[in-house]
């Protein structure tokens, strides 16, 4: 190798690369202009299409969207500020037909290309915009998928938001579907979907299936299920068990306060946490005596929960002053010190 | 004589040239992830976790030592965080100027008493306060004893189960902490650390703590500094972290599952490079539990630091980083080619310890080779001539392709004359910049043998207004 080779070398990515500052700046150039284009067309679209969407005898909009030249991506991101501006606008009529008549055949396109990142963003406008028009062709891509990848999960949430009850079936074609994942499927489907499916969950035996059914009725607040929530606390399984509990804790409703009982003195902390957190926030003043024995629990958890539980009652100031002088346990006395004053909780 | 600076001028040049393409090969495993993602629409990618049940809750620390300048804005940047469940607790390590008495005015401060756990030991505690405002804004005021024993303190009085270390001077992006807990949410817990991208926030107009208008810098020096960014965060670390042998997670932003680091032991008091030895530590507890647990990286979370402008200060910072990263790999020599760590052993480590670490000594060898060899004839001008080329290849070229990478990709810069001007500035790395990295990071070798514990001194002008 001579000093010739080297300087052909460094010659040679030295013009490669220019070559590719100049393909750079002239992409920067191209997609400048173009975005200039599209926002002189949105901007210049706005007010028709907002004076649509509050008044649709007003089809100024419809006319003036016919002959945009881009309309797909202008009508795509109205959209999509109407829909992240007012939540409600997902079910909005509107935006599902107009969505329907304009973006069909170019989303239909897309999904078949290669570019997966577009294919990404445009399964998650569909969900947006509601587009039931392409459920079809979204089915038969999930029917043809093998692997639960993120294309597939993003694949079921949107036909799952299509009220697609046929996605719970297809589900269960792949193995270890994560629980998040049922969750996002029971928050989109419809109601009286939704109610199958939990149903159908509780009663069966995918362990997985039955957390994500108790972890969607502690979000959700499905107080119709609340009879077989209490059952699932005499699960032979201590981590049902748990999910049970940290359900009824959100849920904030007991129909029985002696179910909760037994956790209190159970071998395992998270139970006796999730007893003591219970206890406080629904005020079940008969545990008070309890609450003060698990403020000098062997677990920092447990004793944090203990006392914090007692902050929800009417006279837990006092109660706390009290045991912070006078609890037998030091780490106990600390901790209700500690919630005499101090403010829990996160940002939210 | 002639003949030992003949064959050094070889070795140097086979191992600059074995440098790069380890750089290119980086840089091709790194290419395909992130263009394939750079579409990608940001709201709909974090949406479904935004305001969802379903995300972890996380507790962001921040330790701060004399950070009056930085650590309101740091903290109201962190307020503005899109994030279902935080609370944020910055960690006053002793500080000898008004930090705690900012934070205590800003946000309306009172003591609490607090239970801390002592998962971990650390210097004293003085006392705790706890916002009256936001009350899940907290504030550690404690006895000196350095960065690591800081983020210790504050994984003590944590209550969530996974928390966030970042720079008392840092700005994140609203979406940074959603985007770095997605892959931890999406993988189930696989997934136990996350870093995210830190870019320089020198020339930008960040208001109100918010980043309003991406710009470069006029000095050369910090201009120099965000190509190096590139280079290490979208070369190197994407592709480490393609392959899980990620070594660093930056110190100024990234996220850990607790109880995994209350298990290795928590933040390495005895190391300038605690951020690191963190990470090869949860790497090498990993390997022994044979355990298929992820630390990964992000190129997209965007945390804005402020980057020094003065060369003393650059200085320090390069030799702690230097000495940072040396005591680690000496910290952890009986992972280094050891099969039983795969490839973290196999290939990570010795490519830290070759590329990383040793670089420096051959680079400097290099420089002064050309120099004897044009100037004083120790060896034939020709090889001198061929080593100079290998260097520009090495040095300038490798950086500006960094600079058409994050072009390609990310595109944050958003005017022509910042890509034009960034790949212009990369060009010049070999001749000016490189060899005062090369000396520095020596001193860094040299200065991981004195072993002082020290915070580094960084002189802020505050990057928010």
């Amino acid at each position: 190798m001579t000093i010739y080779f080297f300087l052909l070398m460094i010659a040679f990515l030295f013009l490669f690369q220019i070559a590719l500052l100049f393909y750079l700046v002239i992409r920067k150039k191209k997609r400048q202009r173009y975005e200039e284009e599209i926002e002189s067309q949105y901007n210049h679209l706005t007010e028709p299409f907002s004076s649509y969407i509050i008044e649709p005898s007003d089809v100024r909009f419809l006319y003036a969207i016919r002959s945009t030249r881009h309309q797909a991506v202008v009508l795509e991101r109205l959209l999509n500020g109407y829909v992240a501006f007012t939540k409600e606008a997902n079910i909005s009529p509107l935006v599902k037909q107009l969505s329907e008549e304009f973006l069909t055949e170019p989303y239909s396109r897309i999904l078949g290309q290669r570019n997966w990142a577009r294919r990404i963003n445009t399964l998650h406008y569909i969900e947006d915009f509601h587009m039931a028009s392409l459920s079809p062709v979204l089915f038969e891509r999930l029917t043809a998928a093998n692997k639960l990848d993120v294309e597939t999960q993003q694949l079921i949430r949107t036909l799952a938001s299509l009220d697609e009850t046929k996605v719970s079936k297809e589900l269960s074609r792949f193995p270890n579907v994560p629980i998040r994942l049922y969750v996002d499927v029971f928050n989109r489907l419809q109601k009286e979907g939704t109610v199958k499916e939990i149903q159908s969950a509780l009663d069966g035996t995918d362990v997985t299936l039955k957390y994500a059914a108790l972890v969607f009725i502690g979000q959700s607040g499905a107080m119709s299920f609340l009879p077989a929530v209490e059952k699932e606390l005499e699960s032979s399984h201590a981590e049902t068990r748990i999910q049970a509990l940290k359900t009824l804790f959100r849920l904030e409703y007991m129909s029985d306060p002696d179910l909760l009982a037994p956790f209190f003195e159970s071998s395992i902390w998270t139970e006796r946490m999730f007893a003591a957190r219970i206890a406080g926030i629904l005020q079940f003043s008969r545990y008070k005596k309890i609450l003060s024995t698990l403020l000098g629990d062997s677990v920092w958890w447990v004793r944090y929960s203990a006392a914090e539980a007692f902050t929800h009652f009417s006279d837990g100031d006092v109660i706390l002053a009290h045991l912070s002088e006078n609890h037998s346990d030091r780490y106990g006395r600390d901790m209700a010190a500690q919630w005499q004053i101090y403010r829990p909780g996160g940002a939210n | 004589m002639n003949v030992f600076f003949l064959v050094l001028s070889y070795v140097i040049i086979a191992y600059m040239l074995f440098s790069s393409l380890s750089y290119i090969t980086l840089f091709l495993l790194a290419f395909r992830k992130v263009y394939r993602e750079s579409e990608l629409d940001p709201r709909e990618a974090t949406e479904d976790i935004a305001g969802n049940d379903r995300t972890f809750p996380v507790s962001v620390l921040v330790p701060a030592y004399n950070e009056e300048v930085g650590v309101v804005s740091t903290v109201r940047s962190l307020l503005a965080l899109e994030y279902p469940e935080k609370e944020i607790i910055v960690i006053d390590d002793g500080s000898k100027d008004q930090t705690s008495a900012r934070m205590i005015e800003e946000f309306q401060m009172i003591e609490i008493p607090y239970a801390v756990r002592t998962y971990l030991q650390t210097a004293d505690i003085k006392a705790i306060y706890q916002s009256s405002v936001f009350p899940y804004i907290r504030l550690i005021k404690k006895a000196n004893g350095g960065k690591a024993d800081a983020l210790n303190a504050g994984i003590n009085l944590s209550s969530y189960p996974y928390f966030c270390a970042i720079d008392g001077d840092s700005i994140l992006e609203n979406d940074a902490l959603l985007k770095t807990m997605k892959p931890i949410i999406e993988s189930d817990g696989q997934v136990i650390v996350t870093g995210g991208s830190v870019r320089i926030a020198n020339g930008s107009t960040i208001s109100r703590s918010k980043v309003e208008t991406i710009n470069l810098p006029s000095h050369p020096l910090v201009l120099m500094q965000i190509i190096e960014y590139f280079r290490a965060f979208l070369i190197g670390r994407l592709a480490l972290s393609r392959l899980n042998i990620l070594l660093i997670v930056s110190g100024a932003f990234g996220v850990f599952h607790k109880e995994r680091v209350i298990r290795a032991g928590g933040y390495n008091k005895k190391t300038v490079g605690e951020d690191m030895e963190l990470v090869v530590r949860l790497h090498r507890l990993l390997k022994e539990e044979k355990s298929k647990q992820r630390i990964e990286y992000i190129p997209d979370p965007v945390c804005w630091t402020e980057a020094p402008e003065s060369l003393e200060v650059l200085r320090s910072q390069r030799i702690r980083w230097q000495r940072g990263l040396s005591e680690t790999l000496w910290t952890h020599k009986k992972m280094m080619l050891n099969p039983s760590y795969g490839s973290i052993g196999l290939v990570s480590m010795p490519y830290f310890l070759f590329v990383e670490l040793l670089g420096a000594i051959f680079e400097f060898c290099g420089y002064f080779i050309i120099f004897g060899g044009f100037f004083f004839s120790l060896i034939d001008p020709k090889i001198a001539g061929l080593l100079f080329l290998v260097t520009i290849f090495y040095g300038s070229l490798i950086s500006a392709l960094a600079v058409l990478l994050e072009e390609l990709t990310l595109h944050k810069y958003p005017k022509v004359s910042h890509l034009v001007r960034l790949y212009g500035w990369a060009l010049t790395e070999t001749f000016w910049y490189r060899p005062l990295m090369v000396i520095w990071r020596i001193q860094g070798i040299f200065a991981a043998f004195r072993k002082k514990q020290h915070w580094g001194d960084m002189k802020r002008k505050g990057i928010s207004t």
